[in-house]
């Protein structure tokens, strides 16, 4: 992956053990983010993350079908991500199917909450029309264009500005059908319903380089990395998903110390991302 | 494969903790009650054989209820001659579900992330600088699926391992907790699995006290999870123990 | 169906011999040695080079010359309705092959012995002439790479529909079934490097149809030389020069 030579994995573990990173950031500071929205029109809802020179696209769309019969009162949302060859040549033919499943097993993990749906960012019996004959299925698809380290936060971080640009067409049921036939629906081209995002989580990972936690880390960073726990929380502060990578293993205590990092540090990254996705919106609709 | 008559199978229920606040239901009053008449904290009994694949280099296999689980290990063998060099060994791990598995035949092979996630539950356990140049396979089949599957996965594959003879740090022990409604469930069952609302997955090295690999999902408060991590840790801790006198009566078998 | 109405207005409101709005970007990809996107009108597509590098496979190393590799693939959310397909089919397959021929014959791969140079483009969004967008982003990636090129290549479509010559097909155009004719020219060479047409076509249209492309061809090279031009004044600027 990275080739660094020893005198530069010693200037970074140094870096970081200094408080000081070798782009000049703290350990708990993110990289600028940038958000564009409506990158892709012919989606329900897209939008660019640019986090350094690490850069994702979300896209958001809904295709009608059938709720499960397990569960008629919900929809279904789905989340895959691919890690386009653009990114690093090794994502070649399959060589990111490997990390591509992981991305999308840990996003699913972190946004969608439990099998009941409890702890969802998007509320599940949102998306249905009919119960138990339509229901809205909602695709989320993730590329990552450029990686420089810490995808999961900027797909998490796109899928939520994805989210937030996303306009569902409104549908209405043509008759009251009964029994087992399909009842006919009309998807109005006008009316778009929106979805309530402020429940989304976001994504924060701390990544751990010798005894430090860093946020954000670029791929350079990571090569150094001990262990790193992915933890989404939302604006309640209630934890929506954990996830951990690199094989050393943690003291239980260390991992509650993340968290309650990881709490605040997510306080900041909200804020910042839901203002940035505002002014993406508005930046939209302008041109 | 039921149990030896004899050798009553152990369980691992974690000791109650002393909570900090008061328990939502007295357990006289409970509401509902577990499908298989557990209490929330009591797990299933676990059962554990070495020695179940004669060809691999070493195997287990692991009885949790319903939960059934075969896991053999490769290894260490010389590594494809495609890979680059490597001065540790490599790790190779696959889940696989029969198509007898699920109630519903051929439906558990939505389970592709279950491989990375024993891969990254081992690996820190497995002293991968004492085979250079090698790989060890890990292979495990689920005959039958009955909930909590990949803690099972995960405990077996570390007997297996262990059963190989591969260096390991400390045996590596895995257990879920369930989040239904306020109430946590130990060990869930493929019913309550299918209906919870959060879920929590703890693997850890018992002696060493450290977690390899930790997983939420659903919506967790502080609190929760304090008390989640604490019952996954002291159940871990226990099925260890199991864990370590199902391969101390495999060896003074062997002795004899 | 009637793709050229009464008034020669085609169904996106062109005329026949009008192109859709190009637009390129110069080094999007950060970590690629060279990258750009290429939209034309509603097709987007992301193209980066990594190399000239050492040859991964050994086994493909050529001593006399580099070795150009290409990918294309295709995002789920590319096309009008979502599907989820596996990589490397056969469309995908032979457009990686004609991407890597068309740009393998303008690098000067000799300058380059026992080297690799890797072309990955990524099509963001899919609304007809993807082929040639993407060979002019590769195009553009690769003059970023700052890779040695005999000249730039670039690529445009043309098609007879309705008995009208029509430049630059989208994707409802495309999909009409009628010719539909890709080449790629070296433009200051004035050789043409890729001429792709399936369907048939009477010889004396067919000349018709390929020396529109080759106009369409002709103008996007002239915006292609533009762009490099520009790139090219804001690095020396940078450089304060």
């Amino acid at each position: 992956m990275v080739g660094l030579s020893v005198g530069e994995k010693h200037f970074i573990q140094g870096g970081i053990a200094q408080d000081l990173r070798s782009d000049g950031r703290k350990r708990l500071t993110y990289r600028p983010i940038y958000v564009e929205t409506g990158v892709i029109p012919q989606a329900h809802g897209s939008a660019r993350i640019r986090l350094g020179a690490t850069d994702v696209i979300a896209s958001v769309k809904g295709e009608l079908g059938k709720p499960s019969a397990l569960q008629p009162d919900k929809g279904k949302i789905a989340i895959y991500v691919d890690c386009s060859p653009t990114a690093a040549p090794m994502f070649e033919g399959r060589g990111g199917e490997e990390l591509s499943t992981e991305l999308s097993v840990a996003l699913q993990r972190c946004l969608l909450g439990g099998k009941s749906g409890a702890g969802s960012g998007i509320d599940p019996s949102s998306l249905v029309i009919v119960e138990g004959k339509v229901c809205w299925d909602l695709y989320i698809d993730g590329l990552v264009i450029s990686s420089d380290g810490n995808l999961l936060d900027a797909l998490g971080a796109a899928i939520k500005a994805a989210l937030s640009n996303t306009g569902i067409p409104k549908v209405n049921v043509a008759s009251e059908t009964s029994g087992d036939e399909q009842p006919e629906v009309n998807i109005s081209d006008e009316e778009f319903l929106r979805f309530d995002t402020s429940g989304i989580p976001v994504i924060v990972t701390l990544t751990k380089v010798g005894r430090h936690n860093i946020v954000d880390a670029t791929s350079e960073e990571e090569s150094q990395m001990s262990s790193a726990i992915s933890i989404s929380i939302n604006r309640k502060g209630r934890i929506c998903g954990l996830t951990k990578r690199g094989g050393a293993g943690l003291d239980p205590s260390i991992i509650l110390d993340m968290i309650s990092v990881a709490k605040h540090v997510s306080e900041q990254l909200i804020d910042k991302l839901d203002s940035e996705i505002a002014a993406a919106e508005a930046d939209e609709e302008e041109s | 494969m039921a149990a030896k008559p004899g050798s009553a199978p152990t369980t691992y229920s974690p000791s109650l903790i002393q909570k900090t606040r008061p328990p939502i239901f007295k357990d006289n009053d409970l509401d509902w009650v577990r499908p298989d008449g557990r209490g929330f904290h009591q797990c299933r009994p676990a059962f554990f054989r070495t020695g179940a694949v004669n060809s691999a280099s070493g195997s287990a296999y692991a009885e949790f209820g319903n939960t059934k689980v075969i896991v053999s290990v490769f290894g260490p063998r010389e590594s494809k001659k495609a890979m680059m060099y490597s001065d540790i060994g490599r790790l190779n791990c696959n889940v696989s579900y029969t198509t007898f598995a699920t109630p519903v035949r051929g439906q558990g092979s939505d389970h592709k992330e279950f491989s990375s996630m024993l891969h990254k539950a081992l690996e820190g356990a497995i002293m991968l600088e004492t085979f250079p140049k090698t790989t060890v396979d890990v292979f495990a089949l689920v005959l039958e699926s009955g909930g909590s599957d990949l803690p099972v996965v995960i405990s077996c594959a570390s007997l297996a391992l262990a059963d190989a003879g591969i260096m390991m740090y400390d045996l590596v022990a895995a257990v879920s907790v369930s989040c239904l409604g306020k109430n946590l469930v130990i060990d869930p069952i493929l019913e309550e699995e299918s209906y919870q609302d959060g879920s929590l997955m703890l693997t850890c090295m018992p002696s060493r006290y450290e977690v390899t690999q930790l997983i939420f999902t659903g919506e967790w408060s502080t609190l929760d999870i304090n008390e989640a991590m604490q019952l996954c840790l002291d159940a871990c801790g226990k099925l260890g123990k199991v864990m370590r006198s199902c391969l101390k009566e495999a060896a003074s078998a062997s002795q004899e | 169906m009637e793709y050229v109405s009464p008034e020669g207005l085609r169904l996106d409101g062109r005329r026949p011999m009008e192109m859709r709005q190009i637009r390129a970007e110069i080094g999007t990809v950060a970590r690629a040695d060279g990258s750009a996107v290429f939209e034309m009108g509603n097709t987007k597509v992301i193209a980066a080079v990594y190399g000239p590098r050492e040859v991964q496979n050994r086994s493909q190393q050529i001593s006399d010359q580099a070795l150009v590799r290409c990918e294309y693939s295709m995002a789920n959310f590319s096309t009008g309705d979502r599907r989820r397909k596996p990589k490397g089919d056969r469309r995908s397959t032979e457009i990686s092959l004609v991407i890597r021929q068309t740009m393998e014959a303008c690098i000067l791969t000799h300058l380059m012995p026992r080297s690799q140079i890797d072309i990955f483009v990524q099509v963001l969004q899919a609304d007809g002439g993807t082929r040639s967008a993407c060979i002019n982003a590769a195009t553009l990636a690769l003059a970023d790479a700052g890779i040695p090129m005999r000249d730039i290549v670039t690529s445009c479509s043309a098609g007879y529909l309705n008995s009208t010559p029509l430049l630059d097909l989208n994707y409802i155009e495309d999909s009409a079934g009628g010719p539909d004719v890709t080449v790629g020219i070296l433009p200051k060479l004035d050789k043409v490097t890729l001429l792709q047409m399936d369907a048939k076509l009477p010889l004396d249209i067919f000349e018709n149809v390929m020396g529109l492309a080759t106009e369409g061809c002709k103008a996007v090279a002239n915006y292609i030389r533009e762009v490099l031009l520009e790139n090219t004044k804001q690095l020396e600027y940078r450089r304060g020069l």
